[in-house]
């Protein structure tokens, strides 16, 4: 029979319809205040809404997602794992960290360590370079600011190292 | 229930009994017919500002998305925001444009569009005028618009809006003819030509989409062409002619031509409603919101075919309503006449107006079927040759 072919688009489009509104059903009564990150939805053959509701849901960021740059913890003292060595200030090709450093051998330790983000290509380079695992991407990826020049201090890197999750670096590469 | 059922007709009884009593006679006429002109306008703006949210929540619903959700409970006060913001837009005239065309356009649109609530039947004893001529003047007025979208065409100075406009005359030209034709099974199926007349006898005949559906589906199509819809959707072609005819017009102008979109698309189904669902006759509910469930799902229906059908080309269209939905039409008309006189009993005509009409129904697409394969394997021979 012609035009079967319409009937049988019209019954994927109402499954579609239909789909949608049963997924929502099964969230009453909120209607997409899920907590945590979520996968992006990408089978076809799946029904339900695929766009997530940016600002009540989040988008979880793939393993190897490189997000700004966060500063490491060692696991024994708490303290960062940086000597100041200066490989990751020679790797960067754009320029944006800086480091100053005092003391000799095992007891030497960063003073001040910068971190430019808006000069950053997010290439990875300084975290590859690093002999001591110090420094790591992290997934965070909402970073408009109102500033363009936002330097970040070696404080404010480790405190976003303890909330990414980052326990050591390369992980993801594995 | 009854109170229900009466509750529009006790209002305007009761007001009409006050203004009465120190009115005269002429004075009282005439404030009430103003009245009911107002109350079809507002009518009209309600059912824009819902059609427009529930379009875009069934094509977002459709496409896996959620749809405007932001402003207010699931986002119900979208559509006021958007009539703000049209509001405020500046009102632009271009340079070239013929400026008494241009700005007449969208006025026409919107009153043609307005103009075929007079006969549609709301509920019982709800019709604006009860002509007897009722499905002729639904028809005619309903195809001034082809003269708004051809003088906005033409009055942009603007080649994608005469371009549409031309198609704009061509598809609905087109499509009255089969429109009409089927309308006529209709109505000599009912015996008459008011709109209350068909929704009674359809009382005692049962639904006419029940008797004949292929009148059904030839009208369903001619309408969705009609209303610019579905796949006919050729004159606002978003993607080969950037939105047609509304190119030009910024703010107040584009919406009319907004509002007049959807008014007649409301029309539409309500014509379909009464013609072939039965209008607002049904068990238990009043009569209006019976007549009201129905619209809504017929306007579901044609959503639904615009989100699931690509576009076709105007050749494909007018190919479709001169070769295929005209023969149909002339064929379900002869079927029809002959049908309806040949039997006395009413039984007997539905039973058989239905088998024929199935018949109709499937010969069509055998035939559709034959030329597509005859055209395939011409296709083949010369791609051996």
């Amino acid at each position: 029979m012609y035009g079967r072919g319409l009937l049988k688009g019209l019954w994927v489009t109402l499954k579609h319809f239909w789909g949608t509104i049963f997924t929502d059903v099964r969230k009453f009564p909120r209607r997409y205040h899920r907590e945590g990150t979520h996968p992006t939805q990408s089978d076809p053959s799946l029904y339900g809404v695929f766009s997530l509701q940016y600002p009540e849901e989040k988008v979880e960021m793939f393993p190897r997602f490189r997000g700004p740059l966060v500063m490491l913890r060692n696991p024994e003292t708490g303290e960062t794992r940086c000597t100041a060595c200066g490989m990751c200030v020679r790797a960067c090709p754009h320029g944006c960290i800086t480091v100053e450093g005092e003391g000799k051998g095992k007891e030497r330790k960063p003073v001040s360590y910068t971190y430019d983000l808006g000069h950053c290509v997010f290439c990875r380079q300084c975290v590859e370079s690093c002999p001591f695992n110090a420094i790591e991407m992290s997934h965070f990826y909402e970073m408009a600011l109102y500033q363009k020049d936002t330097v970040w201090g070696l404080d404010h890197l480790l405190e976003l190292g303890d909330e990414s999750g980052i326990t050591d670096s390369g992980q993801a590469w594995e | 229930m009854e109170f229900l059922e009466n509750l529009f007709l006790n209002i305007g009884n009761w007001f009409m009994g006050w203004l009465a009593t120190f009115l005269p006679t002429w004075a009282v006429d005439l404030i009430m017919d103003i009245l009911i002109i107002v109350i079809l306008l507002v009518i009209g703006i309600v059912a824009v500002l819902i059609l427009s949210f529930m379009e875009r929540k069934v094509a977002a619903r459709i496409g896996d998305r959620y749809g405007p959700n932001r402003w207010g409970p699931y986002g119900v006060f979208q559509a006021v925001t958007d009539a703000l913001k049209m509001l405020t837009k500046e009102d632009i005239i271009p340079k070239v444009a013929d400026a008494q065309i241009f700005n007449i356009a969208p006025a026409i649109a919107a009153f043609a569009a307005v103009m075929t609530y007079a006969v549609i039947p709301f509920g019982k004893g709800l019709v604006a005028a009860d002509l007897n001529i009722g499905i002729l003047y639904f028809a005619a007025v309903g195809s001034l618009s082809t003269l708004a979208l051809l003088s906005s065409g033409f009055g942009s100075n603007n080649k994608y809006a005469l371009i549409s406009g031309f198609r704009a005359a061509a598809q609905l030209i087109s499509y009255e003819i089969p429109m009409g034709l089927s309308i006529i099974a209709v109505v000599m199926m009912s015996g008459s030509m008011s709109t209350q007349r068909i929704v009674l006898q359809q009382q005692q005949d049962g639904w006419y989409i029940l008797i004949m559906p292929a009148v059904f589906l030839i009208y369903f199509m001619a309408a969705s062409a009609e209303m610019l819809r579905g796949p006919f959707d050729l004159v606002e072609a978003d993607s080969e002619i950037v939105a047609g005819h509304f190119i030009e017009y910024s703010g107040m102008k584009f919406a009319l031509f907004f509002l007049a979109e959807y008014i007649h698309l409301l029309a539409g189904a309500g014509m379909i409603v009464t013609l072939f669902l039965g209008g607002w006759s049904g068990p238990f509910l009043p009569s209006w919101l019976w007549f009201l469930i129905k619209v809504f799902c017929v306007i579901f229906v044609f959503m639904w075919i615009r989100n699931t059908f690509p576009r076709i080309r105007i050749d494909q269209v007018l190919a479709f309503s001169w070769k295929v939905l005209l023969p149909a039409s002339l064929a379900a008309l002869v079927i029809t006449g002959i049908v309806d006189k040949a039997f006395d009993s009413a039984v007997v005509t539905g039973i058989v107006m239905l088998v024929a009409n199935v018949v109709l129904i499937l010969g069509t697409s055998w035939a559709m079927g034959r030329r597509e394969r005859q055209k395939q394997l011409a296709a083949e021979g010369a791609a051996l040759r």
